[in-house]
C-alpha cells in the first residue's frame, strides 16, 4: 500500500512495523524513521491513530479487581500451607 | 529500509525487561533464607500482583469461578516453588508463566471453543472479514468514536478473540509486557507473539467497529471510507 507520495521509508514498510512502533519495540533508528514517516503521511498517521486508540481502550477497559474474598481466602490458604511445610535444608 | 531489531527496544514494558527466571547480577551466594522470611517475602512481593493475575485468569477462563480457582492454584504453586525464584528478576512474568502452565494443564480441556482453541484454527474467513473491515482504515473521527464505547463492549470484543490472540493482546496492551516477556509467558518465539498480536488486533478492530455501528457511534459504510 502506498499513498502515492515519495517518502524515505515507504508506506508498506511503515505499516508493517506500526505495531512494533506502537509497542515501543523498535530500535532508535527505526523509531525515528517511522516517526518521520507518520509526520509526512496522512493516511499512515490515521492508521496509527486507530491502532493507538484501540490499544488505549483495551488497556482502559480490560483490567479487573480481584474479589475481596479471593484475597482473604488466599492469605488464609498460604498461612495454612506454611504451617504444613517442614523446615527446609536444616540438617 | 528498516534495521528491524527486536533486541534493542526503545522502551521496555512496564515490567523489568529481564528474562523470566534469569539470575540476578550478584555472584555471591546469598545467605540461606528461613521459611518465615520467605513467606514474608512472598506476601510482600507476590500478593500485590493478585489483581493483575486475576484479570488475566478471567481472560483465560472467561468464567469468574474458574478464574478464582486458577489464581488460587497459581499462587499456591508459586509459593511452593518460591525458593527457586531469584530475587530481583521478573516476578510478575514468573507468576504469569506459572498461571499459563496451570491453565494449560488443568483448565484448557474444559474450555468449549472447538474452532478457536489455537491460533492456527482461526478460519480464513474470520481474518478476511477483519481485514475487509479495516482495509480502508476507520477515519480518525470514527476512531475517536471507539473511545466512547462502554467498557463492557471492549471486554466482550476481547473475550470473543481466540485464546492465543486474546492473551497476546491482553499481555501487551493491559499488562504492558514487552514482546520478549510475552514470548516467555506464552512459551512461544517472539515472531509468534508478533503474529498473534497482529491478527488479534485486526479482529479486535473489526469487533469494535461492529459495536460502534450497533450503537450508532459511526455511520454504516464509514469503515471503508478512504478519506
Amino acid at each position: 500500500m502506498s499513498c502515492g507520495n515519495h517518502h524515505d521509508l515507504d508506506c508498506g514498510e511503515a505499516l508493517d512495523h506500526l505495531y512494533e512502533f506502537l509497542d515501543g519495540e523498535v530500535g532508535p533508528t527505526d523509531h525515528d524513521q517511522i516517526a518521520q514517516h507518520l509526520q509526512e503521511c496522512g493516511p499512515c498517521l490515521k492508521e496509527y491513530d486507530v491502532e493507538r486508540i484501540v490499544k488505549k481502550i483495551v488497556a482502559r477497559s480490560c483490567c479487573e479487581v480481584a474479589p475481596a474474598q479471593l484475597r482473604s481466602r488466599l492469605v488464609a490458604e498460604l498461612a495454612s500451607v506454611r504451617v504444613q511445610i517442614p523446615p527446609t535444608s536444616q540438617g | 529500509m528498516l534495521v528491524h531489531t527486536h533486541d534493542e527496544p526503545r522502551t521496555t514494558g512496564a515490567a523489568t525487561g529481564l528474562p523470566v527466571g534469569s539470575h540476578a547480577m550478584s555472584t555471591a551466594l546469598p545467605p540461606p533464607e528461613s521459611d518465615a522470611a520467605r513467606s514474608a517475602r512472598f506476601e510482600r512481593d507476590a500478593l500485590p500482583h493478585l489483581d493483575s493475575l486475576y484479570s488475566a485468569a478471567l481472560k483465560l477462563t472467561r468464567n469468574p469461578a474458574e478464574a478464582e480457582d486458577l489464581v488460587q492454584e497459581t499462587f499456591l504453586k508459586a509459593f511452593a516453588s518460591f525458593h527457586q525464584y531469584k530475587d530481583g528478576t521478573n516476578l510478575r512474568a514468573w507468576l504469569y508463566r506459572i498461571q499459563t502452565n496451570t491453565f494449560i494443564n488443568n483448565y484448557r480441556k474444559k474450555q468449549r471453543e472447538p474452532l478457536q482453541s489455537s491460533t492456527d484454527d482461526v478460519e480464513d474467513w474470520q481474518m478476511a472479514r477483519a481485514e475487509g473491515h479495516t482495509s480502508g482504515g476507520l477515519r480518525s473521527a470514527e476512531a475517536e468514536a471507539l473511545d466512547s464505547l462502554p467498557d463492557s463492549d471492549v471486554k466482550a470484543a476481547l473475550a470473543a478473540l481466540p485464546e492465543d490472540f486474546r492473551m497476546a493482546v491482553y499481555y501487551a496492551d493491559v499488562e504492558g509486557f514487552a514482546y520478549k516477556e510475552i514470548a516467555e509467558i506464552m512459551g512461544t518465539p517472539v515472531g509468534t507473539v508478533m503474529s498473534r498480536l497482529h491478527r488479534g488486533r485486526k479482529l479486535m478492530r473489526a469487533h469494535l467497529a461492529d459495536y460502534a455501528l450497533e450503537r450508532g457511534l459511526i455511520r454504516s459504510g464509514a469503515q471503508g471510507d478512504p478519506s
